[in-house]
């Protein structure tokens, strides 16, 4: 079907030629107010303006630093809680469906919150990260534990392995790919929040940049700041994606 | 005495809510923290408070008009990729790509082009729910068990006469199933885009609550907002299981 | 049997898959050719891949053969004849939103039956099968042996002269089939239907056919032609009978070195 193929690619390639050549003849013409679609050329050329200038750094380790303390404290309680309460069925059907729950609440609702308390600054940004990264990991790590099958822990147990024996060398290997799912999605799940937030209220961090150049009417160079922070998630997206792969196939 | 695991959890629940009465009331400043008996003498006083309850009718009123938009553009959107393969094979790609574009980096320019009222809201509600919509129906018209179209094929069954009475029930389920993940987008959508900015939305009133220091009455408010997201993501889940009876 | 006694006719059936001169193109049935009586039962049995689901594929129009023709009732084949040929599946073809009888009744929509008539017709149908009681059930809640005389009843309710079956037996166990079989017998005798059935079961292809065409490996040629001369309905002492037996074990000494051929094994 090498021929269908090729098609599609045209096709996909013709529809994406058509916009940039639409936004262009857009930007040319002045047919759309240029406050909300700047010409294509201006946008692309602050794109790599601000690339070759490296002025994203101040805003990206805001962000990434958000990140990054966001995703340690979702990490370390969910899969510390997570697997506290994995230890007994009991637990398990108290707390699971607590957090499930939970979790179906849209938790940027905690954001406003969490501004009156932490303020404008980072902290309010690892809170909400914190916050929407917790749920997948700790579900994850429930799942992940409650799944290692009881034939396995029964075998070892029989063989005269210690509690930290059996953890290290039946149960986490078993729970890991699991567990490893949740920090993933956590991961992403922290970042679009923490984007999310700087967009709603923050003084700095790639969101906020974003909504400075919309306020100042500053177009062209938002747009670059949009075409950067998609290039991260996708850099990040990828990164995780290949870490994931590698951490399988490892000492798997 | 047996403690079943649901009289445990409420337990936790209300434990977790004294420690909640206790810590503020103790170590809380007044300011920035709040303990429930207070939010819910603010919730009372909310339910009477005429502008705020606008407002939340108005989130609903944006909640449910995103929705619906999403089902009436996705569902035929997502038929004509299920079906047609050329168009699927070549679109779909997009469709996916699209989807994994962080939405909040074009939150300042949906306001620019929508402005601040309930528009801007619909719209980022909008295109947050199309997109698993579009992704569940092609799964479920791609899903189809080849023997059935064969067996309706060979009874004498018209294309349209397949498509009605074997792709589109088929369907069904799957379509609930991406109503449920929809919902939960349209209410992430929805509410990012007025706590961003809202002239008469609930998000005037989290920023006003929020400026001025009154945090009884910020926490009433998202109980309020946090209790009529729980019931449409409830309604949401109860129809893709009725739905779904004959696929389990 | 002059050929305007025959209600199918295949003649000289070929099919492949796959682009010619491709490496990968199959061949799955090679210059097949045969003729079915009216009121006859057919059984078509020979290893995996030899074809013989093909056949039936092409025998009631759902495929285009690569080279050769079928006629039913003399009439070429160009695609499906709903109002001649009915199929019954291995798989549950039911659609599992709808109950057995609304089943019934969407093939004969699809057919064209007339809307007053489905109910009646429909419920005459699940009664030749046994499955009156269970009409308003849907087919989650049914056993394999009951899906597959509930696809009976679906065939039945279109009132076809010519049956198609793939293997409609072949998901259930040995006594269900077994009992099955005998039941597809009686309503045999009872309505002169033509039926073509598939099966990899050497005992059942004796139980049931009227004649037995034997398949090759792939590509499938029909090897030979077995009569089983016996009428029907058959009853359970046919089963354990001599007679059948010695057919039986006729049919494994023709399949046998087939069936090996299909394993890949090459061993004298």
């Amino acid at each position: 079907m090498k021929g269908a193929r090729l098609g599609y690619r045209l096709v996909q390639v013709g529809f994406v030629a058509v916009l940039l050549l639409v936004w262009y003849w857009v930007g040319r013409d002045e047919l759309v107010s240029p406050i909300l679609l700047p010409p294509l050329p201006a946008c692309w050329d602050e794109f790599l303006a601000l690339l070759a200038s490296g002025s994203y750094w101040p805003d990206l380790d805001v962000t990434l630093y958000e990140l990054v303390v966001a995703f340690l404290i979702a990490a370390s309680f969910g899969c510390a809680i997570g697997y506290v309460v994995s230890r007994s069925r009991f637990s398990i059907r108290v707390f699971d469906p607590l957090f499930a729950g939970l979790y179906s609440i849209p938790a940027i609702l905690l954001f406003p919150l969490y501004v009156l308390f932490f303020g404008l600054g980072a902290g309010s940004k690892i809170a909400i990260g914190a916050t929407i990264a917790f749920f997948p990991v700790v579900l994850n790590t429930i799942a992940g534990f409650d799944y290692v099958d009881r034939a396995y822990v029964t075998a070892a147990r029989s063989m005269g392995a210690s509690e930290l024996q059996m953890f290290w060398s039946v149960m986490m290997p078993a729970a890991f790919p699991i567990v490893l799912a949740g920090l993933r999605v956590g991961f992403i799940l922290a970042f679009l929040s923490i984007l999310g937030s700087e967009t709603i209220a923050s003084l700095a961090g790639l969101g906020h940049r974003i909504v400075s150049y919309a306020e100042s009417m500053d177009p062209a160079k938002m747009f670059a700041y949009i075409f950067f922070a998609i290039l991260i998630a996708f850099l990040l997206n990828g990164g995780v994606s290949l870490i994931e792969a590698r951490v399988k196939r490892g000492p798997g | 005495m047996k403690l079943g695991p649901g009289t445990a959890r409420v337990g936790v629940i209300i434990l977790l809510l004294i420690l909640w009465e206790l810590g503020a009331r103790l170590f809380g400043d007044p300011l920035f923290m709040s303990p429930p008996s207070d939010v819910v003498v603010s919730l009372v006083g909310l339910i009477g408070n005429g502008p705020v309850m606008r407002a939340l009718q108005t989130t609903l009123y944006e909640l449910v008009t995103a929705f619906l938009m999403a089902i009436v553009v996705g569902v035929p959107l997502g038929l004509v990729l299920g079906l047609q393969r050329f168009a699927r094979g070549s679109f779909y790609p997009i469709v996916v790509m699209l989807y994994a574009i962080p939405q909040a980096t074009i939150l300042p320019l949906m306001i620019l082009a929508f402005g601040i009222g309930p528009e801007s809201k619909i719209a980022f509600g909008f295109t947050h729910s199309v997109f698993p919509i579009v992704i569940a129906v092609v799964a479920g018209v791609q899903d189809v068990k080849p023997t059935l179209l064969t067996c309706a094929r060979s009874m004498g069954a018209s294309r349209f006469q397949t498509f009605m009475n074997v792709i589109l029930p088929h369907m069904i389920p799957s379509l609930f199933t991406g109503m449920r993940v929809a919902m939960t987008g349209d209410l992430l959508g929805v509410l990012l885009a007025e706590l961003y900015v809202s002239q008469a939305g609930v998000g005037h009133y989290t920023r006003l609550f929020t400026e001025s220091f009154q945090p009884a009455k910020l926490f009433a408010l998202v109980a309020a907002l946090a209790a009529i997201a729980v019931v449409l993501n409830e309604l949401c889940r109860r129809a893709e299981r009725r739905m779904s009876r004959w696929r389990a | 049997m002059s050929r305007g006694d025959a209600a199918i006719s295949v003649a000289g059936v070929s099919q492949a898959f796959g682009p010619e001169g491709d490496p990968r193109r199959v061949v799955a049935l090679e210059s097949a050719s045969l003729e079915v009586a009216r009121g006859e039962l057919m059984c078509l049995i020979g290893p995996s891949g030899c074809g013989k689901s093909t056949l039936l594929n092409v025998i009631g129009g759902l495929m285009t053969p690569t080279s050769g023709e079928v006629a039913i009732d003399g009439e070429r084949m160009h695609g499906p004849l709903p109002k001649k040929v009915a199929f019954v599946f291995q798989e549950s073809a039911l659609f599992p939103w709808r109950t057995v009888l609304d089943n019934v009744k969407l093939g004969m929509a699809f057919q064209g039956v007339a809307r007053a008539e489905r109910e009646p017709r429909a419920m005459e149908a699940l009664g030749a099968v046994g499955l009156a009681d269970f009409a308003h059930h849907y087919p989650a809640q049914l056993s394999g042996g009951m899906k597959q005389r509930a696809q009976l009843a679906r065939a039945l309710g279109l009132k076809t002269d010519i049956l198609l079956m793939d293997e409609p037996f072949a998901a259930l166990d040995e006594q269900t089939r077994m009992v099955l079989g005998e039941d597809l017998s009686v309503l045999l005798a009872r309505t002169g239907k033509t039926i073509v059935f598939v099966t990899h079961s050497l005992g059942e292809a004796v139980f049931l056919a009227d004649r037995v065409a034997v398949f090759t490996a792939r590509p499938g040629r029909i090897k030979t032609m077995i009569t089983v001369e016996e009428g029907h309905p058959r009853s359970r002492s046919f089963m354990t009978s001599d007679k059948l037996a010695r057919l039986r074990n006729e049919l494994y000494e023709l399949l046998h070195d087939e069936i090996r051929k299909t394993m890949g094994d090459t061993r004298p």
